[in-house]
């Protein structure tokens, strides 16, 4: 990261791609949203080509998906296995890809093997929660925020030791603690261990830890692209997705390998709909805002979008909007 | 300190002599009674009177969540007595603690040398007798307990409080008369580095100790998990860590990482209620040695 094509963000929206209220996702049209957005942001004529930039038949392939406001709101199977299709349509062996994510809990509750191929895995770090027996002890951030005992965060054994390359399928989110969840977060706070002790007080560390443990190798190097699954959102309260009031829709999916410049364009997403609804901004820092998140205008934590332009100083892609070029496609 | 056959706790029992059978049956070989009672029980059961009321009683060793209770942190509250243990180490200890617990209490206190009686319910005394069968196994070795700080206890209960939350934080701590110049931190409440003000948190004191001392310096370091507490004991080259789960008696913990300054190429593991214990990733570098275990259920 930031990758080849770093300030660049490919927007793909249809109104089409779910059905309201059903919440159907219609998978045609996610095949399509997918094409497209991978044949703007490569420039090439046929999707494939611009696939086979990123992924060889040789590599073993990592699907991250974010499942944490599950079953609702979730990376969608009709998304991540019109991903998987499309691997294999390139070479990929089934055998050599992973759907994988922190908590088995969570992950269960989403349909993923009914729409994958035999062979392919899914994956967790955690079957029961809290063990660290899925992680690579030898791979790890050591900080202490509050003088925890337990001072590391380690990377899951499957990317350190199985993967060759990671495509990231985060969901559009506003995040009680950051501010937003999106790239960014979903790499790192989704492929590290012991990172819930970066928020246990309103006051929290996400600032510099999500950039820090997206920057460490060898998730670095190995996150090859990112398709932001914002066919549906959540703009309140989030990551979870326990009320209903704080659902939105927006159809849309967002293609890049820059993180950053992504999350940027996610910044504004919430923070508009946020506006829409008469809410505070993700940027209010006041105490008075603190509390009751049933309240739109309450949160448990202060919230940190600044993530995003600390990750931008860590190298990890472009912050600044005038320097980003966002190509949007409607289908 | 020597850790002997003779350091294992005592079940203290109020059953009579016909209850001889059943604790045979159990595994249990030496019963401490109440005076009065100790008569009558033939052969088989090796017994002894006590009195409780002259022991020093300990809390059951648990872990309590209270996940609806608003805290300072959301780690979980550990009941432990190393405390107490580690202040009165020639003082005679009583636990009265039912059901699974009660071998927890055995294992707490052989890990302290303490001389024990542990009390318990019908529902304790299988895995109180299988918890003595382990501790009589351990291979009995010439080691002292290793401790990076050296603590001057003034008896308060100030002291005590702080005492036990450097224990429950892992910190290796040796009670001192005074400042112990060998040892890598000398703590004294009431002192320029440690005020007794500070000391009024005694959670906040624990970690200004560490702060003090470093990370870098501590001769444990536990990953994985917040209800384990360990104690170390070395001597003659050969180092031992003993791992008690305080959430034992109710759930495993599902890994756990381990680091101790040296380098140990060679180890062996033992665990009770298991008759093979796994150490994954057994590294020695960087001056350190650490290793996983992969379930500590007890």
């Amino acid at each position: 990261m930031p990758g080849p094509y770093p300030g660049q963000v490919v927007k793909v929206h249809s109104e089409k791609s779910l059905e309201l209220p059903e919440d159907q996702v219609n998978q045609n049209v996610v095949r399509q949203m997918l094409a497209s957005g991978m044949k703007a942001l490569a420039g090439d004529a046929r999707d494939e080509d611009a696939w086979r930039r990123f992924i060889s038949k040789d590599d073993v392939v990592g699907i991250k998906v974010n499942c944490s406001g599950a079953p609702r709101i979730c990376s969608a199977p009709e998304v991540v296995g019109a991903i998987v299709e499309k691997l294999t349509a390139i070479g990929v062996p089934a055998d050599h890809i992973y759907v994988y994510e922190r908590f088995e809990n969570q992950l269960r509750t989403v349909p993923y093997a009914k729409y994958l191929p035999s062979g392919v895995s899914i994956w967790a770090a955690e079957e029961s929660r809290g063990t660290i027996l899925g992680y690579d002890p030898r791979t790890y951030v050591e900080t202490s925020f509050f003088g925890e005992e337990d001072t590391r965060s380690n990377l899951a054994r499957l990317v350190s030791e199985k993967l060759t390359k990671i495509i990231n399928v985060p969901n559009a989110k506003e995040h009680q603690a950051s501010g937003v969840t999106g790239c960014l977060k979903n790499i790192a706070y989704g492929n590290f261990s012991n990172v819930a002790r970066s928020h246990q007080f309103e006051k929290t560390h996400t600032y510099s830890l999500i950039g820090t443990l997206a920057a460490t190798e060898p998730v670095r190097s190995r996150v090859v692209l990112h398709i932001m699954d914002g066919l549906r959102g959540v703009w309140h309260a989030g990551p979870f997705s326990n009320d209903p009031r704080f659902r939105f829709y927006p159809k849309l999916m967002m293609f890049g390998t820059d993180p950053v410049a992504m999350d940027r364009q996610l910044i504004d997403l919430i923070d508009n709909k946020r506006k829409a609804e008469g809410a505070i901004s993700v940027w209010d820092r006041s105490r008075e805002h603190l509390g009751d998140n049933r309240d739109i205008n309450k949160n448990r934590y202060i919230r940190e979008p600044g993530h995003i332009e600390y990750a931008s100083r860590l190298g990890l892609g472009v912050y600044d909007q005038q320097k980003i070029k966002v190509q949007t496609v409607e289908l | 300190m020597l850790f002997l056959a003779a350091a294992l706790p005592i079940l203290f029992w109020n059953g009579g002599p016909d209850s001889a059978t059943a604790l045979r049956e159990a595994g249990i070989e030496r019963v401490a009674v109440p005076a009065g009672q100790a008569t009558g029980w033939g052969t088989g059961v090796s017994v002894e009177a006590f009195d409780p009321a002259k022991a020093v009683k300990l809390a059951t060793p648990s872990v309590e969540y209270r996940a609806n209770e608003a805290t300072a942190s959301r780690s979980p509250w550990l009941d432990a007595n190393g405390w107490t243990l580690l202040r009165r180490p020639s003082a005679r200890y009583y636990y009265d603690v039912p059901g699974p617990a009660a071998a927890l209490a055995a294992a707490e206190a052989f890990s302290y040398g303490a001389n024990a009686m542990v009390r318990t319910d019908g529902a304790g005394l299988k895995p109180f007798a299988a918890m003595l069968r382990f501790l009589r196994s351990i291979e009995t070795l010439e080691l002292s307990p290793v401790a990076d700080i050296g603590f001057v206890d003034d008896g308060g209960d100030v002291a005590g409080e702080v005492l036990n939350l450097m224990l429950r934080n892992n910190l290796l701590v040796s009670i001192v008369p005074k400042p112990d110049p060998r040892l890598k931190l000398n703590v004294r409440l009431g002192s320029r580095e440690f005020p007794m003000e500070d000391a009024q948190d005694p959670g906040g004191m624990a970690h200004t100790v560490r702060a003090r001392l470093t990370d870098e310096k501590r001769s444990l370091r536990i990953y994985g998990t917040q209800v384990v507490l360990a104690r170390v004991l070395r001597g003659s080259g050969r180092m031992r860590i003993l791992l008690l789960n305080y959430d034992g008696a109710r759930r495993a913990v599902d890994g756990l990482r381990v680091r101790v300054p040296g380098s140990f190429p060679n180890h062996r593991a033992a665990a009770a209620g298991s008759s093979s214990v796994q150490l994954l990733d057994y590294v020695t570098e960087g001056g350190a040695t650490e290793f996983t275990v992969v379930d500590l259920s007890k």
